[in-house]
């Protein structure tokens, strides 16, 4: 290897490398924290956004009890408690401010083997909140015919016009339309006209809730507020979905900016780590300090060798760092899903590369700033107290 | 004045005026050099010797810029030393002078090849071909990937000589070159020293060793920090 700065540093690490290895360590452990949850909150944050895109509604309308599970059972699909007359439709649909609402009864049915059938019941009007829906044949009209979603269709084989039967429903269906995939739940549904899963899910004249779509999305305070005062406000929750999502954004976000503090700390203890390393080491060099000033080093060449060292446990302790974060960011992504109260359709854990790109500059300029000190007091040695020192080479 | 210099000698390299160095220890002052005199010229091979404690080192050290005298003047190459910033002494050191020292000072991360270049890497002028010169001339060509605990103390000391030489210095310093070594790799550095002294280098040697101090062109005789007047 021709002889260089960098080959210089590079080879100094050998000379320790158990401590350079912890020392690595110690930084990859901190830039690995830091990373992970950088990419937790933006992949968190850019989920809740998608699933409000696709969602395509600005209110949801729920019976009464926990807004934050009606948006979780409306998103994701499950089994409602309990459910709203379908005569409140119209109560809100006569709010001012109100240009779509969308009835849905929905339905989900356990499997055994963990997964589960979810069918909603809609009308023509849901079209009206999702326009990023493509629809291979038709949206479904007649009383048998079914819209199934993309991950369902993919599932069980079905193609439009073919006849299929749904062990959870009576009688033959015919697939009227399949959707392409949405990235979303919608893809796990299967659609069918309001009315026949009102009539075979045996809730006549019930609905499960209501997607509400305003003229304009500025005016939800006073939209939510006419909902809240109507007749049949008393029997249902109102839910703003941009503040519903905004305060689980809010609820996560604490605990992420509690843990993000940890990891700050981490990072300052492991660039003091760092530090304390290097200077150890110039302790151990100092005689060869002395002997490189001997032969014509001058202190910015001291400063820049001890900078550079610093500078390279720095960056492989990030890059290592980063690595062990992309590795474990599905492990910690469904970790993070069986425990949180809310989670997005989407990626959770999103290690971008601005967020590889941020930790890497912040590591290294940690790591600037912990090589200063070492630097610094290595290049002040003058050559004769360094020779005279006793310890190093 | 302690030198023998005839009308068709050469400018001396060396010229030290009333030369002293002292350093305080605690309330007291300690004078390490008491205002000695002395000049060097090229192509002069000077052992100073003393007892332990006598200020050879400290000479050593202002002769290689690596410590400026407390008063007194001394020229290098014609030059002020005390006139010199930090970085023109660096510079002098890089370019100009050549160190050898009892330890030998390798780096022992470094292969004995890129030991021998390090100098080059400070004065930013990569020579390879001097390094392989080098290299041969010290009989270290087929070391030359070793690291320095591969080799013998008599080698690790032949591959710092190379290492003092790269970038063509006027003159050597070396303090206590054989001192970590048995009589007969000694020996044999001595033998290096003498042919390097006969193509023409500076030689400034501080030694215990009687047969380096014997082979030496002169002697200056370091006691209690002053030169004692000559013996030959």
């Amino acid at each position: 290897m021709k002889l260089s700065w960098l080959s210089l540093a590079l080879k100094e690490g050998q000379r320790r490398p158990v401590r350079t290895l912890i020392t690595v360590a110690g930084i990859a452990v901190a830039v690995a924290a830091l990373a992970s949850l950088l990419a937790f909150q933006r992949g968190y944050q850019n989920g809740l956004s998608a699933e409000l895109d696709r969602l395509g509604a600005h209110v949801l309308v729920v019976p009464k009890g926990c807004p934050f599970d009606a948006a979780s059972i409306a998103l994701h699909g499950a089994n409602w408690p309990c459910y709203l007359r379908a005569s409140y439709l119209d109560e809100v649909r006569a709010v001012p401010g109100v240009a779509t609402a969308a009835p849905a009864l929905m339905a989900a049915f356990p499997k055994s083997d963990g997964a589960q059938t979810v069918v909603v019941g809609i009308t023509p009007e849901f079209l009206a909140l999702k326009p990023g829906w493509r629809i291979q044949g038709k949206f479904p009209s007649a009383s048998d015919e079914i819209l199934a979603g993309a991950e369902v269709a993919r599932v069980r084989g079905w193609n439009v016009g073919e006849s299929v039967r749904i062990d959870e429903l009576p009688g033959q269906r015919r697939v009227s339309g399949v959707m392409d995939s949405t990235g979303g739940s919608d893809d796990a549904f299967i659609f069918l006209p309001l009315a026949s899963a009102q009539h075979d899910l045996r809730h006549e004249a019930t609905l499960t809730h209501i997607l509400v779509r305003l003229r304009d999305p500025a005016q939800l305070d006073d939209a939510v507020a006419r909902l809240r005062g109507c007749n049949a406000g008393m029997d249902m929750n109102i839910v703003p979905l941009t503040h519903l999502f905004r305060t689980i954004q809010g609820m996560v976000g604490s605990t992420s900016l509690w843990l993000a503090c940890v990891a700050t700390v981490a990072l300052l203890a492991a660039a003091a780590g760092v530090s304390n390393a290097i200077l150890m080491a110039i302790a151990e060099r100092t005689r060869e300090i002395g002997v490189m000033r001997a032969l014509g080093a001058s202190p910015g060449d001291v400063f820049r060798l001890i900078w550079i060292e610093t500078l390279l446990v720095c960056l492989a302790g990030s890059l290592l760092g980063l690595l062990a974060a992309g590795i474990a960011s599905r492990g910690i992504e469904s970790w993070l899903r069986d425990r949180l109260p809310f989670a997005p359709d989407d990626t959770l854990v999103r290690l971008e590369p601005a967020v590889a790109l941020m930790c890497l500059g912040g590591a290294i300029l940690l790591g600037s700033l912990a090589g200063f000190l070492p630097a610094w007091r290595a290049a002040r040695l003058t050559p004769r107290d360094a020779l005279r020192n006793p310890s190093g080479a | 004045m302690n030198s023998p210099v005839s009308p068709a000698t050469p400018p001396p390299a060396v010229v030290a005026t009333a030369l002293a160095k002292s350093y305080p220890r605690g309330r007291e002052v300690v004078f390490a050099l008491r205002e000695v005199s002395f000049e060097i010229h090229a192509g002069e091979f000077v052992a100073i010797v003393g007892a332990s404690g006598s200020g050879k080192t400290t000479l050593l050290n202002l002769l290689g810029c690596m410590d400026t005298p407390t008063s007194g003047k001394l020229q290098l190459d014609g030059r002020d030393v005390a006139r010199l910033s930090e970085s023109e002494r660096t510079r002098l050191r890089r370019d100009r002078l050549g160190f050898v020292f009892q330890h030998f000072g390798l780096v022992p991360t470094l292969s004995v090849a890129e030991n021998v270049a390090l100098p080059t890497l400070f004065s930013r002028r990569p020579d390879p071909e001097r390094v392989q010169f080098l290299l041969e001339r010290v009989g270290l060509s087929g070391r030359r990937n070793h690291r320095p605990h591969e080799l013998s103390g008599g080698e690790m000391q032949r591959a710092a000589i190379a290492r003092a030489l790269i970038n063509r210095p006027l003159m050597l310093l070396a303090d206590e070159p054989t001192g970590n070594l048995d009589s007969q790799t000694g020996a044999a550095i001595l033998d290096l020293f003498r042919e390097l002294n006969a193509e023409g280098l500076t030689l400034v040697v501080v030694t215990h060793n009687p047969a380096l101090a014997d082979d030496a062109q002169r002697r200056l005789t370091l006691r209690d920090g002053s030169i004692v007047p000559a013996e030959r």
